[in-house]
């Protein structure tokens, strides 16, 4: 594939650069960084995937159904907006699912893959794909049912928690220590003013990866060296809905989104 | 119609969610076990300083700080020789060190180290204050035990954790202190 050998190397050219930056109001840097990419390989790369994505989404299953026979929240193969409005709860499966174990439920239950045939960069490109459709939308998260409530107050309790041989939580660096740095970037409000809930998912130039927010978790619990918790479980579906809900009435300025 | 139905449900199992007594920790502990074991390990195991700075999302209330400085302070250990001003030289390593020390993520140190972040205060000429003995054992604590001066502060306690031993420890003060470290020569 020619066009990610270019994509690749435009990236890499781009971390060098990105080396280089220090000091710099990172989002600007991004928007940046951004238009390079876009000068040098006529493509972005979240672009890219997100025509991975919508090809997945229209790739006929075992079952023979294609994910617009799945209901991500606002009826059977509606994607304007549905994004911006998980997590939220499913009575299909009793559960309260967010965008990346949604796209599982539709894989598994309707198109009917089995649970080991479902790669993790299928999920991420199909997410990427559903999320470009609540590009400019309000982030609406509710807390009706009693199963998002109780998600909701665990991912309260866990993002304050404090654990570990580092004696750190989420809050720590995210609430007390907003805008003083340990690495390159100052620590985002992620509850307040930064609303990082619309951040994701995204492309990150900086080491060329493409990140639902569940990756984003397990990433700031890797970064304290904490154990991190497992891809698609409850501890992230509870942090996911409280920060989500923390962020509601935020606008989506893209998704997916271009970040650092 | 079915949307109706949908409402009608969620009614019926909000009012059900209201009006039952929810055994909260039983749910935390079943949902940290869902994240892997190792990390429900971790987050179960909290000692009595986390737990509190959790609850209190680290603001401790005033009549609790006296008693938890205490039980801090209780925490710390000491080296064998009772020396608590080390070797710089193994010191600058262990500050180094991201798996132990790893100041640098939070303090400037040496003026020329350049990749440092800014949630502690520069440690640059540290050793300005001398070496009398209170300022020693002052330094000797916060490192081994921040908790023991700053409740809930970032600062981890990593003499407590044993990310590095009462021996490194003294060695990390040496590093702050000593006339010769490079924190204190330009």
């Amino acid at each position: 594939m020619p066009l990610k050998a270019l994509l690749m190397a435009g990236a890499l050219a781009l971390m060098g650069l990105a080396l280089a930056q220090e000091g710099v109001d990172p989002r600007e840097e991004a928007k940046r960084q951004k238009q390079l990419l876009l000068e040098t390989a006529g493509i972005l790369p979240t672009e890219l995937i997100v025509e991975q994505g919508k090809d997945l989404f229209n790739r006929k299953g075992p079952s023979g159904k294609t994910m617009a026979e799945c209901d991500f929240g606002l009826g059977k193969g509606v994607l304007e907006g549905a994004a911006a409005r998980l997590p939220r709860y499913f009575l299909d499966t009793g559960k309260v699912e967010d965008l990346d174990s949604r796209i599982i439920t539709c894989m598994t239950r309707v198109q009917g893959f089995k649970p080991a045939q479902v790669k993790r960069s299928e999920v991420v490109a199909v997410a990427f794909y559903i999320a470009s459709h609540s590009t400019g939308k309000p982030i609406q998260v509710r807390l009706l049912f009693p199963e998002e409530r109780a998600l909701y107050a665990l991912g309260e309790k866990l993002f304050y928690a404090r654990s570990g041989a580092r004696d750190v939580g989420c809050a720590t660096c995210h609430v007390t220590y907003v805008g003083k740095r340990a690495g390159v970037l100052p620590y985002a409000d992620v509850l307040g003013k930064d609303k990082s809930w619309t951040h994701w998912p995204a492309y990150r130039y900086s080491n060329d990866q493409i990140w639902t927010m569940q990756d984003r978790i397990r990433a700031c619990y890797g970064n304290i060296a904490h154990p991190q918790p497992d891809l698609y479980s409850l501890p992230i579906l509870a942090l996911e809905l409280f920060l989500a809900y923390s962020n509601n009435g935020a606008v989506v300025e893209e998704w997916p989104a271009f970040v650092r | 119609m079915k949307r109706l139905a949908v409402m009608v449900a969620g009614l019926v199992l909000l009012g059900l969610g209201l009006s039952q007594v929810s055994p909260f920790r039983a749910r935390l502990e079943a949902v940290l076990h869902q994240g892997g074991h190792e990390f429900a390990q971790v987050m179960l195991s909290q000692d009595k300083g986390q737990a509190l700075c959790s609850q209190y999302r680290d603001k401790l209330p005033a009549d609790l700080i006296p008693g938890f400085l205490a039980e801090q302070k209780a925490l710390i250990k000491y080296p064998q020789s009772g020396k608590l001003l080390g070797d710089w030289k193994n010191g600058e390593k262990v500050f180094t060190d991201p798996k132990r020390g790893n100041c640098y993520a939070c303090h400037a140190g040496v003026a020329s180290e350049v990749a440092h972040g800014t949630m502690g205060p520069p440690l640059t000429d540290y050793g300005q204050r001398g070496t009398l003995e209170a300022v020693v054992r002052y330094t000797y604590e916060k490192i081994y035990n921040a908790w023991a001066y700053v409740p809930c502060s970032l600062m981890y306690r990593g003499g407590v954790h044993g990310l590095f031993t009462p021996e490194e420890t003294a060695d990390l003060v040496a590093f702050l202190l000593d006339p010769n470290s490079p924190i204190n020569r330009r």
